[in-house]
């Protein structure tokens, strides 16, 4: 793999696990599919508003102008409040659904772990087959050139001819049979 | 050896079957080889489970033996295990969790830490399960000194299940008894966690406090 590639397939990933990126959603403000976190952001926005303009009411000279941005204040938190028990239900149903990806990873690791351990095992067995095998396919290897040694011999131009004479004679004797049959 | 022990086995005659197992693992350790030694021993356990209790514990041990001697005990877990779900049946919660510890003792030379960690709570819940919480505090503290152990999962969910019975939380220890840790152990080990807690906690709870008394009395002679 060059440098390049393992460039892209970072770039790759990483664009793929963007959407977990907390501060970059902010950023963004792009919350996604999810509920709780959508509702999640409107009520921190709304907290940081409410904040910033508290802080503002405490500066303001004009008692009036005071007055008025601290009702205001008090309406949103009013609704803030409101909005809390929903929050509280949608957190909820992310715990449960964590819950269960929680156990899944839990047989997930007990499965590797075994795995593991099986592995383990198997690693000495392989190696003994290793072994066991490279002696049988070398004596098969020997068994062979002495096979290949004992047929060329064999071969030899006499026995040859003596073969050759045996089979006519059975080819004659099963001809003769075959006539007595007819 | 090995096909008359099973004719031996289909006809009934189980005092062959073990001998001629036997005859036939020593065959095979005078050959040098231990694995099909063992096997022929865990075969000859296998058919007397139902029949012959006693006599399949002591075949599995042997089998368990050959197998440490030659430093295959990797293979042994199985065997172990085998024999606990014996001892379990047979209802001697003792001798089941020795042979637990024993697992972890082999698994312990093999670097098998997770093995060795689902052997130590199964002797734990065994201990939990006939009632003898002495037993199974002084197994937890036993194992808490190995390391491995300390810092595993199932530390984690034996500690929870001690602390569960301190306080005589029924619910709680319903609770840890279905979590995921117990459910990856053996299945007769899961039967029993199930089962949890047998007996009265409060009882547990005197005899803590007997023992202290004893101990004051100790103190002031």
């Amino acid at each position: 793999m060059s440098v390049i590639d393992i460039l892209t397939r970072v770039d790759a990933i990483c664009k793929k696990y963007d959407k977990y990126d907390v501060e970059k959603q902010r950023a963004e403000n792009v919350s996604g599919d999810d509920a709780f976190a959508r509702l999640f952001a409107a009520v921190e926005s709304d907290i940081e508003a409410a904040l910033e303009k508290s802080g503002m009411a405490a500066e303001e000279k004009n008692r009036a102008a005071a007055v008025a941005m601290n009702a205001e204040i008090r309406r949103t938190k009013a609704r803030l409040m409101e909005e809390v028990p929903k929050l509280q239900r949608l957190a909820l149903k992310k715990d449960q659904g964590l819950d269960i990806i929680s156990e899944g990873l839990d047989t997930l690791k007990n499965m590797a772990h075994d795995m593991d351990e099986e592995l383990d095992r198997q690693v000495p067995l392989m190696d003994e087959i290793d072994t066991k095998v490279d002696k049988a396919t070398s004596d098969l290897k020997n068994t062979n050139v002495r096979l290949k040694e004992t047929v060329n011999q064999l071969r030899s131009s006499r026995n040859f001819c003596i073969d050759i004479i045996l089979l006519c004679i059975v080819l004659g004797i099963a001809a003769y049979l075959y006539n007595l049959h007819d | 050896m090995e096909s008359a022990a099973a004719l031996g086995k289909e006809l009934g005659r189980w005092n062959e079957v073990s001998d001629h197992y036997r005859r036939a693992s020593e065959l095979y350790i005078e050959c040098g080889r231990s694995q099909p030694a063992s096997d022929a021993l865990a075969k000859a356990a296998r058919a007397l489970e139902d029949v012959a209790p006693d006599e399949a514990v002591r075949l599995y041990t042997e089998a368990c033996v050959v197998l440490e001697e030659d430093g295959k005990e990797q293979m042994a877990f199985d065997l172990y295990r085998a024999v606990t779900s014996i001892h379990v049946k047979l209802e001697r919660y003792t001798d089941a969790a020795t042979f637990l510890l024993r697992l972890g003792v082999a698994a312990d030379k093999c670097n098998a830490v997770n093995s060795q960690c689902k052997a130590y709570l199964s002797a734990i819940i065994v201990y939990l399960y006939a009632h003898d919480f002495q037993q199974a505090q002084k197994c937890y503290n036993d194992c808490s000194q190995i390391e491995a152990f300390l810092n595993s999962d199932q530390n984690r969910c034996a500690s929870k299940l001690f602390s569960a019975y301190e306080e005589g939380d029924v619910e709680e220890i319903k609770r840890v008894a279905k979590s995921s840790t117990i459910s990856n152990l053996d299945h007769v080990i899961i039967r029993l966690a199930r089962k949890l807690p047998t007996g009265d906690l409060k009882e547990l709870k005197r005899e803590e406090v007997k023992e202290e008394e004893l101990l004051d009395e100790n103190d002031l002679t």
